[in-house]
């Protein structure tokens, strides 16, 4: 499904090269579940920036469903995510002019698809994250984890075949990240979703398949 | 969708209310502005289109070698051109400016008691088949004028008179400078409307005036003259005519009938033309202004665009704070186009209630516009298919363009980039609000010098030295219901005047300064002329001993008539008085002295004095050569006072008026106002600048302090540190509104060469003007950096004052 080539990026700095992420070579199947992980700092979020197609790369080559990203055409590009992808922000993003609501709902507005169907889809996703009482608050009104959990239902409810979520569970207390995870397990398996999370928790980065491990911009090791 | 789009844009709206206002009330305003103008346009544009002949009518022209217009065509060619000329359908002459005078309504019985007299100057000679021809429909009785005595009144007219419309057959008599004579009311027509450029409260068959009794003894008024211009004659052609070999038919027409027209050629000004001429050097008399319509229209669009550009540039400011929606949305799956439909939404929504305020704003502002218009406008003037299409494409597009630009900015950003927030300091960013700003304050320094030069100029052709005293004149209208013992009525009256304490001086003459002169003739010559002296054209003005003295003109040489010249009047005294143009023109040598000379004109008369040059109309004119005829005149009676409770004096002058002159209303003016009439068209134009330029710094000041408060919003962590650090108030507030001074100084250094281009171009339509001076431009200049600093300093000296551990904490 995802195939990078000595991909790498980098910004320039007074005229120095400073490298965000150097020569990355992965290759990630459908239906896999995959944990990167590594201290801060190490570019995690870099990577799953370009993964999710929302920033660009200076070098090498990503291959999404076999097709060459870098040469896509923004509307093309636009057309695969909303088609493939969910993503999970690590400082949520919300829109703080929307209510929990219709954050939620916004993704299905971008689809086309149908009001009835629309509010039984969104209907389903407050009730699976318990937020059914919270649907008209808006996300100032909210603490961080319940702002992670909307951040997540606006992530899965447009069924995505790839999630990439950046520290799902970050803000959330060790019951519900293992809420998530399982989750995320049960997605993976059962609707051969595939998913790629970044983590600092050992114990949820073993959810995982296969974990990746970055430092300094470089794939340090791949386990599993 | 949509809706998402509209609470999402009303929760913006609500949470930002001081850009929301700022932007949403110069929007409005710029919209007022833009309708209020677009309503005199469509005005002008409408002109005469309601004629249902419109497209075959034409006024007949003449030109001459130097291709100088006449429209007063003498009226005894209209025969042969209504006969004579194929293509020709009819022929209609109209004589205006002859025929003002006193109505006199007699009560249904005949019963004088219920007599009523108006004084009205909008009196026409016509055709018999004017109402025919043109298209002012009736209100009562039947169209046609072709029976001698017979009139149509306005339904306003019939109703001073009669009380009703309902007044045909009735009878009316008209008395002006033709003597007393009875009409028949034969049709009431509806009040003329606006957009004609024939205007008429009375029409009077022009077939009265063939019989001599109907004349007093004015026989150039004879309508079968081919010597006398006094009527303007249009003609209505068949629709396959050809005007241009109309005119050249009605050129040989002419020529055969009257020699003396050899030199002259028949145009045909199309009614299209009438109002607007096709283009600026249409050389062609039009009714209204193509110049100030373009102007205007001008003046309309840019207020427009610098509204647009505020909204532009608070919008995207506004927006780079929104950038984290913006890129959270692309990641949600929104297209670009997603995304510019829903900031295009909020444009139509800020658009759509700017535009309501719009409205709210013309009911209001239109009676003052009206008042700068001089025209009674409302926003009914746009009724009108066109106007309507274009105007709300125009704001359509415009809020497209504005919309559109934010959005596509916004959108071409990566989601990081934007969720980020980093678009707001980017180069692009900066450039295009910098030049956003400098374009506004151009255009505001631009109408400022505009309006600083204009009023200059009307303040220099008011209070220069015009070489003759108007202050303290009061101008009565001589009488014009006569009676039989007119002549001794006159002279009884400018005695009692002579007697009365509070007039200091008085004279008598028939025009004034500031109004115009009374004929003008050629074949004055000297004894000995050089050739081509007697095409030569002079003024003539005619007036009675006392004119000199009262109005202060001085004599270079000579001096006054004598009573008893005045008396016997200028063809039997044989004296005149010439200024010194016309000395000049004449042929005389600068100083020599001419008093005693002779001149020629039919007959030898002797220059009795010569008056020094004066501004006898205003300076948009050269000072004409112009010779005084003595006469006892009674037209205008000018009187001259202290100025002191005029109220009384004026009453106590009404009082002697009405004994002499029974049955005439008393009228008056004051001869400065009338003098400072003529520069209401500028005086028009400078009120429109001042609106124009304050308006546009209005709108332009919103958006610096939009900018101002963002940029500090900006910075209040750089602010709080360097506050933190020991800087002062001043350095912080001067730290903020630098930039955009520099700003400022950019757009004087565009505007000032721009000004400078469009205010000598208008100076050239004065024959007498100022020079434009330097200092305008300083003035104009440190104006716009005063308020831009005052605009921007405020935020600053808010954003310097606030305590630093607030801001710190906030970031
Ligand atoms: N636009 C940028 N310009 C310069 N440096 C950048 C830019 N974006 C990211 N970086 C740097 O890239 C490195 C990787 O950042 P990244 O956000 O990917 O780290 P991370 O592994 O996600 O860290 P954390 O666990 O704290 O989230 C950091 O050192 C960061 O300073
Ligand atoms: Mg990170």
């Amino acid at each position: 499904m995802i195939t990078l080539n000595h991909l790498s990026k980098w910004v320039t700095v007074g005229g120095i090269r400073t490298f965000l992420l150097k020569d990355i070579n992965l290759t990630i199947g459908e239906g896999e579940f995959i944990s990167i992980m590594g201290p801060s700092g190490s570019g995690k979020s870099t990577l799953l920036n370009i993964l999710g197609m929302l920033d660009g790369f200076d070098e090498g080559e990503y291959l999404f469903l076999n097709e060459q990203v870098h040469t896509l055409k923004e509307k093309h590009r636009s057309q695969l995510y909303k088609d493939h992808i969910g993503f999970v922000f690590q400082a949520y993003h919300l829109i703080d002019e929307l209510t929990v609501y219709e954050n939620i709902e916004t993704p299905l507005l971008y689809k086309s698809i149908k009001t009835s169907e629309r509010q039984a889809m969104v209907a389903d996703m407050l009730d699976r994250f318990q937020m059914v009482g919270k649907k008209n608050l808006f996300p100032s009104q909210l603490s961080g984890g319940q702002q992670q959990l909307v951040g997540i239902a606006r992530a899965l409810i447009t069924k995505p075949k790839l999630i990439l979520a950046d520290e799902p569970t970050g803000n959330l207390n060790s019951k519900q990240g293992e809420e998530i995870m399982e989750l995320f397990t049960q997605l993976n398996k059962e609707d051969g979703v595939s998913i790629i999370q970044v983590t600092h928790n050992e114990k949820n980065a073993a959810y995982g398949k296969r974990i990746v491990h970055l430092l300094d911009g470089r794939i340090e090791k791949i386990e599993g | 969708m949509f809706k998402n789009y509209f609470t999402v844009a009303l929760r913006n709206l609500k949470r930002n209310t001081t850009f929301s206002v700022i932007n949403i009330a110069g929007l409005a305003f710029g919209l007022a502005v833009f309708l209020l103008i677009m309503e005199f346009v469509a005005g002008e544009w409408s002109a005469n289109r309601f004629q249902k002949n419109y497209d075959t009518l034409y006024r007949l022209a003449t030109t001459d070698k130097n291709n100088n217009t006449g429209y007063y065509i003498a009226p005894g060619f209209a025969p042969a051109i209504t006969t004579k000329i194929p293509g020709v359908q009819a022929v209609v002459r109209v004589a205006d400016g002859i025929g003002d005078g006193v109505l006199t309504a007699t009560g249904a019985n005949g019963n004088s008691s219920t007599q009523k007299n108006f004084r009205e100057n909008n009196v026409l000679y016509v055709e018999g088949n004017f109402l025919e021809v043109f298209s002012f429909p009736l209100a009562d009785g039947s169209t046609s004028l072709a029976t001698p005595q017979t009139m149509a009144i306005s339904e306003n007219m019939a109703m001073k008179l009669f009380g009703t419309v309902q007044a045909a057959g009735r009878t009316v008599i008209m008395s002006n400078q033709f003597g007393n004579t009875p009409y028949t009311v034969k049709g009431v027509f509806k009040n003329m409307p606006q957009t004609s450029d024939i205007q008429a409260q009375v029409l009077l068959s022009i077939h009265t005036l063939e019989n001599a009794a109907n004349r007093d003894d004015n026989n150039w008024a004879d309508p079968s003259t081919t010597e006398s211009g006094f009527t303007n004659i249009y003609v209505q052609l068949g629709s396959n005519a050809n005007a241009a070999a109309v005119a050249g038919g009605i050129t040989n027409t002419m020529h055969r009938i009257n020699s003396n027209t050899a030199e002259q050629n028949a145009y045909l000004q199309p009614f299209s033309n009438l109002h607007l001429g096709p283009d600026f050097s249409y050389p062609y008399q039009t009714y209204g202004s193509l110049k100030l319509v373009v102007l205007l229209l001008s003046v309309a669009v840019l207020i427009l665009i610098i509204a647009w550009v505020n909204y532009i540039n608070l919008s995207t400011v506004q927006s780079f704070t929104r950038a984290k929606e913006t890129g959270v949305r692309k990641v949600l799956g929104a297209s670009r186009w997603q995304l510019s439909f829903q900031y295009l939404s909020e444009t139509a929504i800020i658009t759509i209630v700017a535009a309501l305020m719009a409205i709210v704003l013309v009911q209001l502002l239109q009676p003052v516009f009206n008042g700068f218009a001089g025209k009674e406008l409302s926003l009914a003037m746009l009724n009108q298919g066109w106007f309507w299409l274009a105007g709300v494409g125009f704001i359509i597009v415009g809020a497209i363009l504005a919309g559109g630009y934010v959005s596509f900015v916004l959108s071409g950003y990566s989601p990081i980039t934007a969720i980020r927030g980093k678009i707001a300091n980017s180069v692009k960013g900066i450039v295009l609000r910098k030049g956003l700003v400098v374009f506004q304050f151009s255009i505001s320094i631009i109408f400022i010098i505009a309006t600083l030069i204009l009023y200059q100029q009307l303040e220099y052709m008011k209070t220069s030295n015009l070489g003759i005293n108007l202050q303290h004149l009061l101008v009565i209208k001589g009488p014009t219901v006569s009676s039989e013992n007119q002549a001794a009525l006159n002279m009884a009256f400018k005695d009692k005047l002579a007697q009365t304490p509070f007039i200091s001086k008085f004279s008598a003459s028939n025009n004034v300064p500031g109004v115009g002169y009374n004929f003008s003739a050629a074949g004055i010559t000297k004894l000995n002329p050089q050739k081509g002296d007697d095409k030569k054209n002079y003024f003539m003005f005619i007036s009675d001993e006392h004119f000199f003295d009262t109005y202060a003109i001085n004599f270079s040489q000579g001096h006054s008539f004598t009573a008893n010249e005045a008396a016997t009047g200028w063809s039997n005294a044989g004296k005149v008085i010439i200024n010194e143009k016309a000395a000049a023109q004449l042929g005389f040598a600068h100083n020599e002295n001419i008093v005693g000379k002779k001149i020629l004109w039919g007959k030898e008369y002797e220059i009795a004095g010569v008056v020094k040059d004066y501004h006898h109309l205003s300076m948009h004119q050269p000072i004409e050569p112009v010779i005084y005829l003595p006469s006892v005149s009674f037209v205008y009676f000018t009187i001259q006072t202290d100025g002191s409770n005029m109220q009384a004096k004026i009453s106590s002058l009404e009082s002697m008026y009405k004994t002499y002159f029974p049955g005439n209303p008393f009228e008056y003016f004051f001869a400065d106002d009338t003098y400072n009439a003529q520069f209401s068209a500028e005086q028009q134009l400078g009120n429109l600048c001042i609106a124009a330029a304050v308006l546009a710094i209005c709108i332009a000041c919103m958006g610096l302090l939009g900018l101002a408060a963002f940029t500090a919003k900006q910075r209040i962590k750089e602010i709080g540190i360097r506050k933190v650090l020991g800087a002062s108030v001043f350095s912080i507030t001067q730290l903020l509104s630098k930039d955009f001074l520099q700003l400022v100084g950019i757009a004087a250094v565009i505007a000032f060469p721009l000004a400078w281009w469009a205010m000598y171009t208008w100076l050239q339509d004065f024959a007498y003007r100022i020079s434009i001076s330097w200092w305008v431009f300083a003035i104009a200049g440190a104006t716009a950096l005063c308020i831009a600093l005052l605009t921007v300093s405020f935020q600053a000296i808010k954003a310097a004052l606030a305590n630093p551990v607030n801001s710190l904490r906030s970031e």
